[in-house]
């Protein structure tokens, strides 16, 4: 009952209701956290127990925002369709929102099946002011969100959550790192990432009035995460206690921002070096990789002995050297494999160019050769 | 501790009167046959259901005395739903935006308006809480309909998902105060079998039907006044019997008294049968001494002490013979006593200071007549008071002779503790 799937939703409902809630399980996005989809729980029906299905009319909308899941309860009624829906709360019950501001409300069109959708949307941002407001009684982190407000990089792109006096919830800020953002759009353009799929957030939890424990926290969509090197290299620094965030918080978008250039600096760089390769080995290149540009193949020929040489180029290049791995085509380890070697240091500046490393590249590989043949023949077997 | 409960004030005042703050409880209670059918209505709808509370609210307040003298007074708010009134629609007297429309609302309650009390809801398969339209709903009903307390009946039934069982849960809350939301909601009548009695509401009862029907067949039961005929009737019997009783009483009273002079002719009687035998007695025995004094000369002291006492006992009516008060049927009368102590009279002739020692008077005696001349007084008591076995009186007559001459007074002393018991302890036989 609590996993269920959007499609099982779909069929369980109300077919009058079905199309205000699909938009809302399909399409459905609210808040900052644009990964995370709303999602319906314990579908339930308002009529008798003998009415024949499907005739669910209300259910559980699970909303994220501020780094928590709302469990709203949403109550149709299948009977009568054309009805607006009623709400409960959940946990919030001195939630109470002014109907005018909710015009979806106001004026319901069932015949809209984004209605119940942009409803959600306005009783989100009433529920954001709710927070502003319970924010009030304390005022430390009142003070941060309003210093943040100010600030026109940050301004909108809020959620507050106040936090709970009886649980373990502290107060807890959540943004969006806007010029991560804008990095993120401009890598996309170079590659196939999709920006709308992503999201840097930054979420900073106050778990006490006085501010002495606060606990920011990165959340990345999986594949910035991994562009960068995956959660290991991330360790955005420790909430400096005193510090305010809107010293903080530009500090840590200027660590991702300089995280996020560095990486694609590396990619052009890399992209670089596989065109010098290309142009000056020419018909040796065997294959390389043509999205990441992260891996090439060559295939040479010294005096008559043919070989292989593969560079692996690391994500931090040009800091780090590629590694060449030499491959004998015609020799045989005793498991099977063919005959290689792998070198890791040879000579290597980071201030070369891609062409200069190419030709220093050809220059190593002229002196390693004889050194592999010499090697392949003495350990591999034909 | 030791509560007293005083008193309990009633003011009946449809749609209470004045929140005090959080102190006051209420307690709700709703018929059986409103709540019954509140639920048949709701459970045939095939959506969600709401309607009206009809009923009255009425403010009880008990105040209790501790010792410490410290009163305190509990305010306890009392609902009593009489009848519900149910919507034919939803939306029928709000809008999409939860706003009441006054006039939809007085088409619908028209003139039941005024004892409404609260409203309902039924909604299936939902939460035991209230929600955002029924807040915001809420709030203005309890302006409009000048309700502070407003109370809201939420119903909700849940079904297990193969509907082999279904449960109707209903909460009552009062959402205008800020804490103790909810309250329990009792049907009475309606509960365990361990209470047997049958508890009648103050439901007034306002179908035609039944006035005509009692007004029909009413001449049977009731008279004129109102009163049921029976109760005349019982009352009738019951004030014959009291008469009865009464003129028995006086019977009695009159035969006790015949009784009580026969008793003295009879005691006369047996004193001078007494006496006579005594005085032949003597005459024998002088005799005989007279022969005997001829040989030896004897003193004639004993005969003077017993003369004294024969005259004094005459004067006092006081008899010889040695009954012992046990063995009487009658409470030993006061010359019984008297005749117990002939021996001790030689022996001292002065009274014990105990005689002389004041005795305690009970508390609450009843009054009696001071006693005259004394003679007067113990006759008095003795033909009234000592029948009765009244201590009151005796200690009385005590007191009261200490002015006698001593010889009397020093019988009446000893004559009391064998028969009074406990001894001067009046005071204290006032149980707790």
């Amino acid at each position: 009952m609590n996993n269920m799937s959007p499609e099982v939703a779909l069929h369980r409902i109300s077919p009058e209701l079905r199309p205000l809630l699909c938009s809302v399980v399909r399409n459905g996005r609210v808040g900052l956290d644009s990964t995370n989809c709303l999602r319906v729980t314990d579908l339930k029906t308002g009529c008798t127990s003998l009415t024949p299905g499907p005739c669910c009319d209300r259910f559980k909308l699970h909303i994220p925002y501020a780094g928590e899941t709302l469990k709203w309860d949403i109550i149709f009624n299948a009977r009568y369709p054309e009805l607006p829906p009623d709400f409960i709360f959940g946990e919030d019950a001195e939630f109470l929102p002014e109907p005018s501001e909710l015009p979806h409300l106001v004026q319901w069109d069932a015949g809209d099946p984004e209605c119940l959708l942009q409803l959600v949307k306005e009783l989100i941002q009433q529920y954001h002011q709710y927070q502003c407001q319970r924010l009030r009684e304390s005022s430390r982190l009142l003070f941060e969100y309003d210093s943040l407000l100010e600030d026109p990089n940050y301004g909108r792109n809020m959620e507050i959550y106040a936090g709970r006096k009886n649980s373990w919830v502290g107060d807890r800020i959540v943004l969006v790192c806007p010029s991560f953002i804008s990095i993120m759009s401009s890598l996309s353009q170079d590659t196939a990432l999709d920006p709308g799929e992503d999201v840097a957030l930054l979420s900073v939890s106050f778990e006490d009035a006085e501010a002495t424990q606060v606990f920011p926290k990165l959340y990345l969509s999986p594949s910035i995460e991994h562009a960068l090197g995956g959660s290991s290299a991330l360790h955005i620094p420790a909430f400096p206690s005193g510090g305010c965030l809107i010293d903080y918080v530009p500090q840590v978008c200027q660590l991702l921002t300089n995280k996020v250039q560095y990486v694609i600096q590396g990619y052009h760089k890399r992209r670089e070096y596989i065109a010098a390769f290309l142009s000056h080995f020419g018909m040796g290149v065997v294959e390389y990789d043509a999205e990441g540009f992260t891996k090439l193949t060559l295939l040479l020929m010294w005096k008559d002995f043919c070989f292989l040489v593969h560079v692996d180029l690391p994500l931090y290049f040009p800091r780090d050297q590629p590694t060449l791995t030499f491959q004998s085509v015609y020799h045989f380890t005793n498991s099977g494999q063919l005959y290689s070697q792998v070198q890791k240091s040879y000579p290597y500046s980071p201030r070369w160019d891609g062409n200069e490393m190419a030709k220093r590249a050809k220059a190593y590989f002229k002196s390693f050769i004889p050194q592999f043949q010499e090697g392949a023949f003495a350990n591999g077997k034909l | 501790m030791y509560h007293l409960l005083m008193g309990i004030i009633e003011c009946a005042a449809a749609g209470g009167s004045g929140i005090d703050g959080d102190v006051s409880i209420m307690a709700a209670s709703i018929s059986g046959y409103t709540f019954s059918s509140v639920c048949f209505h709701s459970a045939n709808s095939n959506s969600d259901h709401e309607g009206f509370l009809l009923g009255e609210v009425r403010q009880e307040e008990t105040v209790s005395i501790s010792d410490t003298q410290i009163s305190t007074a509990e305010l306890l708010q009392v609902v009593e739903i009489h009848n519900h009134d149910p919507c034919a629609q939803l939306f029928s007297f709000y809008d999409y935006a939860g706003k009441v429309n006054e006039d939809n609302l007085n088409r619908i309650l028209k003139d039941r308006r005024k004892s409404v009390i609260g409203w309902y809801r039924f909604r299936r398969n939902t939460q035991q809480q209230m929600s955002f339209r029924e807040q915001i709903i809420h709030k203005q009903l309890t302006q409009l309909l000048g309700v502070p307390d407003l109370v809201f009946l939420l119903f909700s039934f849940i079904s297990t998902a193969n509907s082999s069982t279904h449960a109707l849960e209903y909460v009552l809350f009062r959402p205008n105060r800020r804490y103790n939301q909810r309250i329990t909601l009792t049907i009475p009548n309606l509960g365990n079998t361990s209470q047997q009695e049958y508890k009648v509401s103050s439901v007034p009862n306002t179908s035609l039907n039944y006035a005509k029907v009692i007004k029909e067949h009413g001449a049977e039961f009731f008279d004129k006044d109102g009163v049921m005929k029976d109760i005349r009737t019982i009352f009738q019997v019951y004030s014959a019997l009291q008469d009865k009783v009464q003129a028995v009483c006086g019977e009695v009273e009159q035969s006790e008294r015949v009784k009580e002079k026969i008793q003295e002719d009879v005691n006369k009687l047996k004193q001078q049968i007494a006496l006579r035998k005594r005085k032949t007695a003597e005459e024998e025995r002088r005799l005989r001494e007279a022969q005997n004094a001829e040989s030896h000369p004897t003193s004639e002291e004993n005969s003077e002490p017993s003369e004294t006492s024969l005259l004094s006992r005459v004067a006092f009516h006081a008899p010889s013979a040695p009954e012992r008060p046990g063995t009487s049927p009658n409470p030993p009368s006061y010359s019984d006593l008297l005749s117990q102590e002939d021996s001790l009279l030689s022996s001292s002739s002065s009274p014990t200071s105990a005689a002389l020692l004041p005795r305690p008077q009970a508390v609450g005696s009843p009054g009696h007549p001071t006693p005259g001349p004394l003679g007067m007084g113990l006759g008095l008591s003795l033909g009234l008071g000592l029948g009765l076995g009244d201590s009151s009186e005796y200690e009385n007559l005590v007191s009261e002779a200490a002015h006698l001459p001593m010889v009397s007074a020093s019988v009446l002393a000893q004559g009391r503790p064998a028969a009074l018991s406990p001894d001067g302890d009046a005071r204290g036989s006032q149980t707790s």
